[in-house]
């Protein structure tokens, strides 16, 4: 046997054993999402037979029907549909004027330096270290002040300063390696401070508004402890309301609600994975190469 | 008073220095070449007339306006860059038509415009495509393009033909130049590359170490470099230089380059009114390679030619010519001979030096030698045009 294919056997093995490590994680990240989604699908009956695993024998809408539309959290029997209108609510601004300011940021502190942008830039990025419960009482007090508390528009307030300091970095190490030279040149040609950003910088900028969005997104919708803090009732996220849902028992626990308005709560992050988690790893890349 | 007039421009930075004081006056139509090497704050100059960087001290005067303080775009200046600057998600059009839009030109104007600068750089037929779409070339024109379309009243150009590959480079130099004769536009132009500057200038300013060195036409920073430094950064290969002694041999001027192995002894024809004070002294002697030829091809008619036996060390034929290496005062001295002469290392050959393009420098401050009368003519190429403000 010649040397040459002891290696590609010795390859070949390793690569088995890599794939099967592989596959091993892979089911145990995907177990619980099957059990959540067959579950959903299953009469209440068939869950209290056991047998978390198998398919569903008499396939049903109704958990994610009720989830949606008539479970009761707390007293109020009307599913989590508003809930999740009310995280859409705070999301979108969130994301959208976080990132935006983000870019601004990262835009001026790249080409439009000023004496002491270091020092403002590590402050800014100082902030995505303070641990949330450290700003819990002063944020309180702050959306007290402003007279929005217990509300989707305060939520909205409290995820953009605490997203400032992400997009900013995003953006920052992204234009730190943007050519100088199309500013420059856009300078020549008479542009301004504006026209330059959205006209020249922006357009350019997509992978790294992906990675920011998908950040973002996720970070605001998966948010538990703000959303349970700030807001009570009818201004509550879906998180918060996911928790209500599961802990306003009557009786019977009905596992198959539960589980389809969690896959509810967590379809909208997932759609988003998908659709842009090819930039994401992309854009990730391209704001580390030069940082 | 000249068109663009840069008068006694410093530029620091914190504590360095990086301009020391730049005098250059051009006229309309000139075409002026920055060369130095990197580091000489030549491109800090032209960032400084685009408004880029702003001017520590001095002034900067553009067809009799100060523009120290213009804006950038408000200095009617369009500048070519390094890297081509061209906007990623914007066309070839977009590209060009950027800068009539920003000064709102109305659209079918514009449209107009862009499509004759298009023309004259032949590229119409890339007008919808988007920069990431072009080659090296291409994007070059289009760069081109866009200074070309706003018909500004001076061009700059930083080192524009530096990321295109030889031949591409050398081809685009030659489009520069007949882009500069057709139009006849006022350029500034930043290079390291002294061929290019050679070729394309009708004023070189020669810089290092933010401070200027010579200005003057090619010819006269060719043939008559101010000093030591100019003299061997322009011209390749370079000139040669090799340390004489200036002595008196039967009444005449004469410098004796020796060494352990071989003697010299060239007549002094030029300059010869400041090297009579080098007398007994040692000076640096210049000499191009195409000063220093076989026999034959030797120019008796301008030059003066002192004909010398040396050894040959090294012969290096270019095809066009055949360069011959010997080894004179210590130093390898290179000679520019005719194709195809018969000669081989460690032969002896008659070398005919032109003695009258023959430049010495003091070896200590590595200034030029030179008579007065020279000077006076050869140091600036326009003598009234600098001292009207000084």
């Amino acid at each position: 046997m010649s040397a040459g294919s002891i290696v590609a056997r010795r390859n070949t093995f390793t690569r088995a054993l890599l794939y099967a490590v592989l596959a091993v994680f892979a089911i145990l990240y995907l177990m619980p999402l099957y059990v959540m989604l067959v579950t959903s699908f299953k009469p209440l009956e068939e869950i209290h037979q056991g047998n978390m695993l198998a398919l569903p024998s008499d396939w049903t809408f109704a958990p994610w029907r009720e989830a949606w539309g008539s479970a009761c959290i707390g007293l109020e029997c009307s599913g989590v549909h508003g809930y999740f209108f009310n995280s859409i609510k705070i999301v979108v601004p969130a994301v959208l004027i976080s990132g935006l300011l983000g870019a601004f940021n990262g835009y001026v502190l790249t080409k439009w330096r000023f004496r002491g942008h270091k020092i403002v830039f590590g402050l800014i990025l100082f902030s995505c270290f303070i641990p949330f419960q450290i700003v819990l009482l002063p944020m309180a007090r702050v959306l007290g002040i402003l007279h929005i508390a217990n509300s989707t528009t305060g939520l909205v307030l409290v995820h953009i300063v605490y997203g400032i300091g992400f997009t900013t970095l995003f953006f920052r190490n992204f234009y730190e390696s943007f050519p100088d030279e199309l500013v420059r040149a856009a300078k020549l040609d008479g542009a301004g401070f504006f026209t330059i950003f959205f006209r020249i910088l922006l357009p350019a900028s997509i992978p790294i508004i992906v990675v920011t969005i998908i950040w973002q997104f996720t970070n605001v919708w998966n948010d538990f402890l703000f959303g349970v803090s700030f807001t009570s009732g009818d201004s509550a996220p879906i998180t918060v309301a996911l928790n209500n849902l599961v802990n306003s028992s009557t009786g019977v626990k009905a596992y198959n609600v539960n589980m389809a308005a969690a896959m509810v709560a967590a379809v909208p992050t997932l759609i988003v994975y998908i659709l842009a988690g090819k930039y994401f790893l992309r854009g990730l890349m391209s704001g580390s190469v030069k940082g | 008073m000249s068109f663009l007039h840069i008068h006694n421009v410093h530029k620091r930075f914190g504590d360095t220095h990086v301009l020391k004081g730049i005098d250059i006056a051009i006229e309309k139509g000139d075409f002026l070449v920055l060369v130095g090497p990197s580091g000489c704050g030549k491109s800090t100059l032209l960032n400084m007339i685009a408004g880029l960087d702003a001017i520590s001290e001095g002034e900067l005067l553009l067809n009799g306006e100060r523009i120290n303080d213009l804006h950038p775009s408000r200095r009617d200046i369009a500048m070519v860059f390094q890297s081509y600057a061209l906007y990623p998600s914007m066309t070839v059009a977009g590209n060009i038509g950027f800068g009539l839009e920003m000064r709102k030109v109305p659209k079918a104007k514009r449209r107009e415009a862009i499509q004759r600068a298009a023309e004259l750089l032949q590229i119409e037929n890339l007008l919808n495509r988007k920069p990431a779409q072009l080659s090296g070339g291409q994007r070059q024109r289009v760069a081109m393009g866009r200074a070309l379309v706003r018909e500004p009243q001076l061009f700059l150009f930083d080192e524009p033909l530096s990321n295109l590959d030889a031949k591409l480079r050398v081809d685009m130099r030659t489009e520069i130049k007949q882009l500069h004769q057709r139009l006849g536009t006022t350029i500034v132009y930043v290079t390291h590359d002294q061929i290019e500057a050679m070729t394309l200038a009708t004023r070189i300013a020669v810089m290092r170490g933010g401070e200027l060195q010579q200005l003057g036409t090619p010819q006269s920073v060719y043939d008559d470099p101010n000093n030591l430094f100019v003299a061997g950064f322009m011209g390749s290969p370079s000139m040669n230089l090799v340390t004489a002694r200036i002595t008196r041999q039967d009444g005449a001027l004469v410098a004796r380059i020796a060494s352990a192995n071989n003697e010299v002894t060239l007549p002094i024809v030029r300059d010869r009114a400041a090297l009579e004070a080098w007398c007994d002294r040692d000076v640096m002697l210049g000499l191009r390679p195409e000063a220093i030829t076989d026999p034959a091809s030797a120019n008796r008619e301008d030059g003066e030619i002192h004909e010398a036996e040396l050894e040959v060390a090294l012969v290096e034929p270019t095809g066009a010519d055949l360069y011959v290496v010997t080894r004179l005062g210590g130093r390898s001295i290179n000679a520019r001979m005719r194709p195809g002469a018969p000669l081989s290392p460690g032969q002896s050959t008659r070398f005919a030096f032109d003695v009258s393009r023959m430049v010495a420098f003091d070896p200590e401050t590595e200034a030029r030698i030179r008579d007065e009368t020279d000077a006076t003519t050869q140091v600036t190429a326009r003598p009234a045009a600098l001292g009207q403000n000084v």
